[in-house]
């Protein structure tokens, strides 16, 4: 899309070979003498201090699932434990590579990732870094049950308990968790020590870490961002979506500051997804780095790495950290090793042998990097021996601690039914004004920014006739302004999406951004909804406030966990430790047919942790907007094409500066005394014109749009049932289980009293959106709008019905319509 | 001599009309074929357009923030 990169067929078409890089398997070969002058004797006796910890943590979640108790604690822990017993060399040797500010995105199997990355971390920190920080978590609460229960001689034995306690303690989903028990075993994450998020959705910390990384890129931060999967996320669409997303040319080419994203795919291969076996069953790369070649001639460096060694694995992540910081990402590692252990505790072991297992366990990590100290006279036997005595013993005492109520309190939902919801939203907002960021060139300059300035701020020109889109400011304007007046003030704004550079947005929304903002802070995507996502949730928190765009909202389903399970849940899943400030733009179409019109804000209502947002006109959608992008909570606002170039009807003006409209209040757009029409989205116009036809009928309807879904303020509508006593809800969405239902429903219940008759819903029939030239039969028209208002709530006997819905709805019902 | 006419172009099929923006040529003023001598917009689009024939712009007959019908002749040029 860039003029600047011409395609020059003569050059295209010559013949040639591709090369591909070679793929480094087992290459490291350093013998531990080599190792001690590197690194220092400390270093290398610590990897192993820290793997036995990992060991003995994991077993004794293993025994507690499988036995209920663990030495002499008796507990019945129910939830997950997918452990990784066996695997502890790639965690901690990965560790030792990274520096506190590098930041791992973890999976389902990240307990050791987890503690080792934070035992690396603690030993980086110095004391009052490390004091102050575990002040500072939950008023120094933790701190203290450490003090109390576990003690420690300095802070960075301190640090490590304190460490080990808040992580089982979120395991156990206790109050003083780090997570303030909201996450547990595959969500725990604790941000000062750069252990980030962990994810039970296979392969989704691929994108996350991917948008971590883009916003450390923007930041010029020395820190790398890692991305934890296991072998079987090589079969997930949104991996290749991240790898592709993180490798893209124009961060070499286009951006001002050059060079790849510094991201790590960190692959865990243990040669197993759960027993399904990756290399010669589910799979079709032969070794797991051979997939780097798919992507550019340097493969992305990838590399097959020894991980029952951590010393192999650390040299590894250490090279690959080095390429990442001269901008040569991103990178791929395959770190083979082996899981003893189950995949979780159901887990019979039917897909393996158990000569398979015996001759891993042979090669145990923690086994032979004792023979290996040992032999290099690091540590003598009976060390060895008292340091994992110690280690058990530690361990012991944080179980006993977590399991403890009276340390670690139950999260008590009887004494306080709403503390989980309260976790939802934080309902904060940035200040306007953030911090002015200056544009490539005047914005007065900008064709798009001169227009406005020429047009009408109402959409009535003085003898009150409708004005064209191209003389009065219209929707898309209005959403123009807002996202300009936050660019302009606020350098933590980031779009994107796809065309949204040259092209202004599939429709037209930035036309003209491109030109007042570099590549870093608009930019074209790949056709990767999942990656768009993705990418914005790991942005947003690390600190950027992302705005990107789903060209329709037909293709939320290709980023279907990344708006459903991330984007929604990480505020609450963190116990609001992280914000997720993401606007997800998603316009709704027409005239395209069933693939490309269809109305899914009800899908996106009935996700608890996302606001949804869906105005009608100029002036609403330039407030919300703003609204929205100011808003810490993730927004998702949809946009009809059909009104993008609407003008102003309703307010005198669409004020030229910034304001905000609340996220939640339905709007009255015309008053009325005998039916209430509330509608959502673009059905406000076909009920306006549906007013002025009961009006001819002496029937006044008060029409009131929604505008936002989700919060919703119930108290507009039941004053005016109050006075109209009938209710019609229209949206275009497809009627069963649509939001229009729920308001139907809850209506009921919240309006009864005041209610002369059952509520009604006139939404699109349960089929598909057919053509542009059908459009009308099935998208709610005035005339549908008439025949409901008379036939269902007045039950007008006289009223011949006008539009083309002559149907039941109960038998339709019993066809699956 | 010989007249050419500058159209305004086929934008879309929901597209009726078009604003010009802003001339960057004047009359009397030559022209080379080729060379983007007016910016148009749309509510989704902004694009120059480029001169039909090399010559001399003699009548311009839609003026700035102007809205012509898709088809319209907006410029002639003589050359
Ligand atoms: C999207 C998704 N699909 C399926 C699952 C169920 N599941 C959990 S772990 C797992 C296997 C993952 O294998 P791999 O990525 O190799 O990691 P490992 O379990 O071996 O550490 C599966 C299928 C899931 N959590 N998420």
């Amino acid at each position: 899309m860039p003029k600047s990169i011409h395609i020059d067929p003569s050059e295209t078409r010559t013949r040639g070979v591709l090369d591909a890089a070679s793929i480094q398997i087992h290459a490291y070969d350093r013998s531990i003498s080599d190792e001690q002058s590197v690194r220092g004797d400390a270093e290398l006796i610590e990897a192993y201090r820290h793997m036995l910890l990992l060991r003995a943590f994991e077993s004794g979640i293993a025994s507690l699932k499988a036995t209920g108790s663990f030495g002499d604690l008796t507990y019945a822990y129910k939830g997950p434990a997918h452990l990784s017993i066996g695997q502890e060399a790639a965690a901690v040797g990965a560790a030792m590579a990274l520096a506190p500010g590098d930041h791992i995105y973890g999976s389902h199997r990240s307990h050791s990732e987890f503690l080792a990355k934070g035992f690396s971390a603690i030993r980086r920190l110095g004391d009052n870094e490390l004091t102050s920080i575990m002040e500072g978590h939950a008023s120094g609460q933790l701190l203290r049950s450490v003090e109390t229960h576990l003690s420690g001689a300095t802070p960075t034995e301190m640090a490590e308990n304190f460490l080990l306690l808040g992580f089982l303690a979120e395991i156990f989903m206790r109050a003083n968790g780090f997570n303030g028990g909201m996450g547990g075993s595959m969500h725990a994450f604790f941000p000062p020590f750069g252990a980030y998020p962990n994810n039970a959705i296979v392969g989704a910390s691929a994108g996350i870490a991917t948008g971590a990384a883009l916003w450390m890129k923007s930041e010029k931060r020395d820190s790398i961002a890692v991305s934890m999967l296991g072998d079987g996320s090589t079969g997930c669409g949104p991996v290749w979506e991240a790898m592709n997303f993180a490798g893209m040319a124009q961060f070499d080419h286009l951006w001002d500051t050059k060079g790849g994203l510094p991201v790590l795919f960190f692959f865990t291969n243990n040669f197993y997804a759960m027993g399904g076996q990756t290399n010669g069953e589910t799979m079709a790369w032969d070794r797991l780095a051979r997939i780097g070649s798919g992507f550019r001639a340097d493969a992305f460096h990838a590399e097959t790495v020894d991980g029952t060694n951590p010393l192999a694995v650390a040299d590894a992540v250490s090279r690959q950290r080095a390429h990442l910081l001269e901008g040569r990402g991103p990178a791929i590692l395959d770190i083979e090793c082996y899981r003893f252990s189950g995949h979780s505790t159901t887990d019979v072991n039917a897909y393996r042998t158990k000569d398979e297992i015996a001759a891993w366990q042979a090669v145990d990590p923690i086994q032979s990097y004792r023979t290996s100290l040992i032999d290099a006279g690091l540590i003598e036997d009976a060390a060895a021996v008292e340091m994992e005595r110690q280690t058990d013993a530690l361990i012991q005492a944080v179980f006993r601690a977590a399991a403890d109520p009276d340390v670690s309190p139950i999260v008590n939902i009887a004494q306080d039914p709403t503390l989980i919801g309260r976790k939802m939203f934080t309902h904060g907002s940035t200040p306007p004004a953030h911090a002015p960021s200056s544009p490539l060139i005047e914005p007065a300059k900008v064709v798009r920014i001169r227009q406005n300035a020429k047009k009408s701020r109402s959409g009535f020109d003085n003898d009150g006739a409708l004005l064209s889109p191209l003389k009065a400011i219209t929707l898309r304007d209005g959403l123009f302004e807002a996202t300009l007046h936050h660019m302009l003030t606020d350098p933590r704004i980031l779009i994107y999406g796809e065309e949204c550079r040259e092209w202004g947005g599939a429709f037209g929304v930035y036309r003209g951004l491109s030109e007042l903002f570099p590549n870093d802070r608009v930019f074209n995507s790949p056709i990767s909804e999942a990656a768009i996502v993705a990418t914005a949730i790991g942005a947003a928190m690390e600190g950027a406030r992302p705005v990107i765009e789903l060209m329709y909202a037909d293709f939320i389903g290709r980023a279907g966990d990344e708006i459903f399970n991330q984007l929604a849940k990480w505020q609450a899943m963190s116990d609001q430790s992280l914000s997720i400030p993401v606007v997800l733009r998603c316009s709704v179409g027409s005239k395209y047919g069933a693939q490309h019109s269809q109305d899914w804000s009800g899908l996106a209502a009935h996700i608890p942790g996302l606001k949804v947002v869906y105005p009608a006109t100029p002036f609403d959608a330039k407030g919300l907007l703003s609204a929205s992008i100011a808003c810490d909570d993730p927004v998702v606002f949809f946009e009809s094409q059909r009104l993008y170039d609407r003008v102003e009807q309703f307010q005198s003006a669409v004020p030229p500066e910034d304001y905000h409209i609340d996220i939640g209040i339905p709007d009255i757009k015309r008053i009325g005394s005998d039916v209430t029409i509330l509608t959502i989205g673009p059905s406000l116009y076909p009920a306006l014109e549906a007013a002025e036809l009961l009006a001819a009928k002496r029937i006044e309807a008060e029409v009131i749009d929604a505008r936002t879904l989700v919060p919703f303020d119930y108290d507009k509508i039941i004053k005016s049932l109050e006075k109209t006593g009938l209710l019609l809800i229209v949206s275009e969405a497809c009627e069963r289980g649509s939001f229009a239902m729920t308001l139907a429903s809850n209506l009921t219940r919240f309006a009864f009293s005041v209610l002369n008759a059952a509520p009604h819903v006139l939404g699109s029939p349960n089929w598909i959106v057919p053509g542009a030239d059908m459009e009308d039969t099935y998208f709610p028209q005035p005339a549908d709008i008439v025949d409901t208002v008379m036939i269902d709530l007045i039950n007008d006997q006289k009223h011949t019905q006008i539009g083309v819905r002559k149907w039941n709805d109960i038998s339709l019902a019993k066809e699956g319509l | 001599m010989s007249q050419v006419e500058l159209i305004m172009p086929e934008l879309g099929n929901e597209i009726t009309e078009a604003q010009v923006d802003l001339w960057h040529k004047s009359v009397g003023d030559s022209v080379a074929e080729g060379e983007e001598i007016l910016t148009i917009t749309t509510p989704k689009v902004t694009m120059d357009l480029e001169a039909p024939a090399t010559g001399t712009l003699t009548k311009i007959l839609v003026e700035e923030d102007d809205i012509a019908a898709i088809g319209a002749v907006l410029a002639i040029i003589d050359r």
